[in-house]
């Protein structure tokens, strides 16, 4: 295709031109009626931008959104119709209310995983129904509340038609800008990072709770304001506001517009609203004409409008950053972890037994142990996605036992997954995840996970897509995620799994060379030629208990471990 | 269904057609979709055999039927997309209280007269010009309703049970209210999410307080299910239920021998006869729509009549009919329709029963004059 | 005795609320994905039998087969329209399109049969059992006995049979059901079916009693959800316990309290269950990585 003009051949340069079309449409010919329906499209886009941000980014389907949205709608519902109260007033109110609610059951249900946080949200938002209904004196009950006074402040009001129009659109364009701008920068990253992948979140230091909480309680104030505006637009506020199909079409909008993002909310809204208008003369059909569009819009672009946009107009590469080496830190000699005693029970079943084992600068440890005897539980336990059942773990003299993940990622433990999985997008990004809580911008995070990644030798893989990449691959960016923690202490879950030989000696090279800046380094492996030579020390586990440990031609030799790990034949 | 898009496409054709009659517009705003879709296309059967029927000479009067759904939101955007079209004298619309409540500011700024059927006693009390209720209100039918329960059964314990949406909680109030002036206890009240299942839980507590009368205000499911419940319990006390009990599509899902001795309040009841126009007004409706007519039908097609009549008379302006309404007499086939000054056009009531032989009940007592006011 | 009363209603309410589940577990296992349309299907189940009853006179009993075989159909278009196309997408897409189809169904149903409220006919009769003063419509009687011998009939042909063996095998893992040699796309598109098939049963059970309105799926399928996340997502045995325990509230609870309360202790207890034992009632085999 020719690019007769250049910044109008990326998606942002198309939406751009659309909007301005459209704004000059509304601005020039709409009818009263067609004003109106962009309006109820710019109310459901707010709300859905807000959707975008816990469900898009943050990957939590949360079934609240309506339910905030009609909180919103019930407060200024409220507070204008029967206290005649101005919009200045009646619309922070609505913001805090979803606001505070979202905090006070984000807190206890975050934690559940998707369904149940679905059904969660969901079951709130019935009782917030059930509320409305038959609370008849606050609420109006099932009638709802006439005479709602429009936007009104200091002096000015806002008749309805195009100044009504505006107003919503120039909220939806401040929320959107607002919410683009959130979404492109650390926050949104390191929300897309808890949706794709909340442990590996959490191992890269990211508080992936108070990160879904967060995005949670900004979806909860999008939702308000649109509840808010929704009300001024119709002038009543009835249970309607809070039933099920408020929330669906939210949820549609967000997908058939494109996932998690701005313009997404904002085309799905202006193309869902629009829809059922276009069958009105089909009378009673057009609802089901209008099902049998979204099914094909569904089908036929599966990631949205934005996403069809994407693939007609690619975006332009992104310009490379290149890399820059952080400053390196002075690193204590001597023990920097000490695990004793640890113990974790899954049932009955004890996991790991009373371990006790201590790492140090500089020396590479290797954990060996037939499958089942608890190295990877014990890896668990010391980066802190299990909590042990007792003993103790001391990081640098501190005691860490029972620390959160994200908490001790930050206090200098880093790991790599037996999976080894990267989520989708560039293998750049997904090291760049490792450095977000450190680095102030994420131009200093490229460049630092460019260095990260020059260290292990795949800087050419940056701009692969990370999901994509052969195990092997996989596992070395999964490597240099791990060192762009710059970590005290390093747990590598078989780091060596599917290499060949070749790639074997490079990544024991590499991982020497990483012992050698000072770092505890614990290998868990099965392959004894790779392992041995590499290792200062080896701990063999059997049953969850420490069967023998030492330097590595010892623990080798003992006939305890050689009967229940290495067999009789020769590694 | 057929007939009626083939009745559609027959007035796209006149409209269209000879250019020297001056077409103006009626469109018809209710809910076909949705929770509320019986009685909503009752209303546009109803407003549809109106148009349909004699035409005022020397004016072609089209519509366009048009879902509101049942949110406020889609019903202002129904309603803003009638009026940009044509000329539009008067609007049929929707009997959901909260659609109306929601329409009536605009039809106030755009001066077009609102001809519904809703029963919620607010949509005539916002001082709003525009608005004319062709059914009376839930204060009106709730007089009816308690003084027929006190008055001609002589009960003094009456049990409400009302369904928790717009159309059972404004009657529930008006009953409560009405019941007090009449001296009657309402031993017991309690009310029934649309959606419940089961209801032998709200009769078994409503029966534990020895209540003498079981008042009901519930949509058309719920209350088939609740009577089919009580006659299989062997419920001796007498039950006396809101207007949906008079829509056929209620009887149709009972044994008749499940409704002996249940009476309902209602505007009318059209499959009951009673004169020769309502006869045939009951068999073109059938005839038409292949279903039964209920008041909702006969409410909206009686101010539709009465629409049709100003213009005849000459209205050919919004305001010339919102003043012919508002000043005017009609005689309709359920009754007499003369607005009290905020646009209440009935004032009449009656009490079916059923006798357990048959799906049609006999109008056994009718109420005139309410003013549906306690003081 | 009011007690057994109200105990025997909530069992067949419940056993027809299992059937409803039950189809959107099997869909869930089968696929992963949320079949949002498995209320409307009921409801479309129900007005079926609602509409055949007048052109084939016969008990409710001789007309489930042809309900269950026209409702497989029409989970077979369901499979091949809103699963199929979008098979490798996430999730939510099917959540989304089975939405979609919902709405057609919703709006097919009251342009195609009108708006009314319809009764199906009952299974054996309409009439009512005394049993020592306890009130039992047949009806009752016949939804348990029929939902106990669908659930006990899938239990079985899960259990026992090659095609059982098959469907379980994709419902693990599809890729290594794959490449087993099972026909993967067969059986998912034969889960639907069966899916529909139930709601069909369930459908048909429901509106004898309860009747059914083009608009009763929104209320089914929240019931459903409930019910699978009470009993732990995916499990068979959970589902019916999860939906057994909201007729409890339905009947039970709001026999002592009123109706709305009752709904909103069940939202309630849904919610404590939820934050005190996040994996259900019966547990989710569920591990995570690493």
């Amino acid at each position: 295709m020719p690019r007769l003009l250049p910044h109008v051949s990326s998606p942002g340069g198309v939406l751009a031109v659309a909007g301005a079309a459209l704004l000059a449409y509304a601005a020039l010919y709409a009818s009263p009626y067609e004003l109106r329906v962009l309006t109820v499209a710019g109310v459901y886009a707010l709300a859905a931008i807000g959707f975008q941000i816990v469900f898009g980014l943050a990957g939590a389907l949360s079934l609240a959104q309506g339910a905030f949205f009609g909180i919103g709608a019930y407060v200024t519902g409220i507070l204008g119709s029967r206290y005649g109260l101005p919009f200045p007033v009646t619309f922070p109110l609505s913001l805090l209310l979803p606001f505070v609610l979202a905090v006070l059951v984000g807190l206890p249900v975050l934690r559940l995983e998707s369904h149940y946080f679905a059904l969660a949200t969901l079951g709130i938002a019935q009782v917030v129904l059930l509320l409305a209904v038959n609370l008849p004196d606050l609420t109006g009950g099932a009638n709802g509340l006439a005479g709602v006074p429009g936007i009104a402040a200091f002096g000015v009001e806002v008749p309805r038609g195009r100044p009504l129009a505006a107003a919503v659109w120039a909220a939806v364009a401040a929320g959107g800008l607002l919410a683009w701008w959130m979404a492109r920068g650390r926050w949104g990253r390191a929300l897309t990072l808890v949706r794709d992948d909340p442990l590996a979140a959490a191992t890269l230091g990211l508080d992936v709770g108070r990160l879904r909480l967060a995005a949670f309680t900004v979806s909860a104030l999008y939702g308000g304001a649109a509840g808010a505006l929704a009300v001024h637009t119709q002038r009543v506020v009835s249970p309607e506001v809070l039933e099920f199909p408020v929330m669906v079409s939210v949820l549609t909008i967000a997908i058939v517009g494109g996932r998690g993002r701005v313009a997404g909310a904002i085309l799905g809204a202006v193309l869902l609203l629009h829809l059922p208008e276009w069958f009105r003369f089909l009378e009673q059909s057009y609802l089901v004409v209008y099902g049998a569009a979204l099914l094909l819009a569904i089908v036929v672009a599966p990631y949205g409008l934005t996403g069809v946009l994407e693939r007609l107009l690619p975006p332009p590469a992104a310009v490379p950053v290149p890399p820059r080496a952080w400053a390196e830190r002075e690193r204590p000699a001597g023990t920097v972890l000490c695990v004793e005693g640890l113990s974790k029970a899954f049932g009955g079943v004890r996991a790991v037994d009373g371990v006790t084992l201590s790492l140090e600068a500089g020396r590479v440890t290797g954990l060996i142990g037939p499958n089942g005897s608890g190295k990877t539980t014990l890896i668990n336990l010391v980066s802190g996605l299990e909590r042990p059942d007792g003993g103790r773990v001391v990081l640098n003299g501190r005691e860490v036992t029972g620390w959160r993940a994200d908490r001790l990622a930050r206090a200098g433990i880093a790991r790599t997954f037996q999976t080894a999985s990267l989520p989708a997008g560039t293998v750049l990004d997904a090291v760049t995840a490792a450095r977000l809580d450190r680095d102030g911008s994420i131009a200093a995070a490229q460049a630092h996970a460019g260095h990260a990644l020059e260290r292990v030798g795949a800087l050419h893989l940056g701009p692969r897509d990370g999901a994509a990449l052969p195990a092997a691959l996989r596992r070395r960016v999964e490597l240099a995620r791990a060192l762009a923690r710059e970590p005290a202490v390093l747990l590598l879950d078989e780091p060596a799994a599917g290499l060949t030989d070749d790639e074997k000696a490079d990544l024991a090279a590499r991982i020497a060379a990483v012992a050698a800046g000072g770092v505890a380094v614990l290998v868990v492996e099965h392959d004894m030629d790779f392992l041995l030579p590499l290792v200062d020390r080896v701990v063999c586990l059997d049953g969850g208990r420490v069967l023998a440990q030492g330097a590595p031609a010892a623990v080798a030799a003992d006939p305890a471990v050689i009967a229940a790990y290495l067999g009789d034949a020769p590694s | 269904m057929r007939r009626s898009l083939a009745f559609l496409l027959l007035t796209g054709i006149i409209s269209a057609g000879p250019a020297r009659a001056e077409t103006l517009n009626m469109p018809v705003l209710v809910p076909l979709t949705g929770f509320l879709s019986l009685e909503g296309t009752s209303q546009r059967n109803g407003a549809v055999l109106a148009l349909r029927g004699a035409q005022p000479p020397g004016v072609t009067v089209a519509t366009d039927v048009v879902d509101t759904g049942t949110s406020p939101e889609a019903a202002v955007t129904a309603l803003e997309r009638a009026l940009g079209r044509g000329t539009t004298v008067a609007v049929a619309a929707s009997m959901l209280g909260t659609q109306m409540l929601a329409m009536l500011p605009l039809a106030a700024d755009y001066k077009v007269p609102l001809v519904t059927v809703s029963g919620t006693a607010s949509i005539t009390e916002q001082g709003n010009p525009w608005v004319f209720r062709f059914f009376p209100g839930d204060a009106v039918t709730k007089e009816a309703h308690a003084r027929y329960v006190v008055e001609e059964l002589g009960k003094r314990r009456p049990a409400v049970i009302y369904q928790t949406t717009a159309y059972g909680q404004s009657g529930r109030a008006h009953l409560a209210e009405r019941f007090r002036a009449l001296g009657a206890e309402v031993v017991y009240e309690e009310g029934v999410d649309p959606a419940a299942r089961d209801l032998l839980p709200v009769l078994s507590k409503a029966l534990a307080a020895r209540p003498d009368v079981l008042v009901l205000h519930l949509h058309s499911g719920p209350t088939a299910l609740f009577l089919r419940q009580a006659a299989a319990h062997g419920v001796e006390v007498p039950i006396v239920a809101g207007s949906a009990m008079h829509q056929p599509s209620t009887a149709a899902l009972l044994d008749p021998a499940e409704m002996k001795g249940v009476c309902a309040e209602t505007a009318a009841s059209p499959v009951s006869g009673g004169s020769p126009e309502m006869d045939r007004f009951t068999a073109d409706y059938r005839a038409a729509f292949g279903t039964e007519p209920d008041a909702f039908a006969l409410g909206q097609y009686d101010g539709t009549r009465m629409v049709l009549d100003a213009i005849a008379r000459g209205a050919r302006t919004a305001e010339a009919v919102r003043a012919a309404l508002a000043d005017g007499t009609h005689e309709g086939l359920a009754m007499t329709y003369r607005s009290d000054g905020t646009g209440n056009m009935a004032h009449s009531a009656v009490i079916v029963c059923y006798d357990g032989t048959s799906r049609v009940p006999q109008v056994v007592r009718r109420y005139d004059a309410l003013s549906g006011s306690t003081r | 005795m009011l007690a057994l009363q109200l105990l025997l209603n909530g069992i067949a309410l419940g056993a027809a609320y299992a059937l409803v589940a039950l189809g959107f577990v099997l869909v869930l296992n089968a696929t992963g994905a949320v079949n949002f349309a498995q209320g409307d299907l009921v409801m479309a189940g129900g007005i079926l039998a609602a509409a055949l009853a007048p052109l084939l006179p016969v008990p409710g009993l001789l007309l489930l087969p042809l309900v269950l075989a026209l409702m497989a159909g029409l989970g077979l278009l369901l499979s091949l329209a809103a699963y199929l196309p979008l098979r490798h997408r996430p999730p939510v897409a099917v959540f989304i399109s089975t939405i979609a189809v919902g709405i057609m169904l919703q709006n097919g149903v009251t342009v195609l049969f009108g708006p009314e409220p319809r009764a199906a006919p009952p299974l054996l009769g309409g009439g009512t059992l005394d049993l020592a003063g306890l009130v039992v419509p047949e009806q009752s009687l016949a939804i348990v006995a029929v939902a106990a011998l669908l659930i006990g009939g899938q239990q079985w042909v899960f259990g026992r049979t090659q095609l059982g063996r098959r469907l379980r095998a994709t419902a693990q893992d599809p890729e290594m059901a794959r490449a087993c040699g099972v026909p993967v796309t067969a059986m998912v598109m034969a889960t639907f079916a069966l899916a529909a098939a139930y709601a069909g049963a369930a459908g048909l059970l429901l509106a004898n009693q309860f009747f059914v309105t083009p608009t009763a799926g929104g209320d089914l399928i929240l019931k459903a959800y409930i019910a699978v996340t009470i009993g732990g997502w995916g499990s068979v045995p959970g589902a019916v316990a999860g939906a057994l325990l909201i007729a409890l509230f339905e009947v039970g609870v709001s026999s002592v309290l009123s109706y709305p309360v009752a709904l909103g202790a069940l939202y309630v207890t849904l919610l404590a269950i939820l934050v005190f034992r996040p994996q259900g009632l019966f547990g989710e085999v569920a591990r995570r990585r690493a």
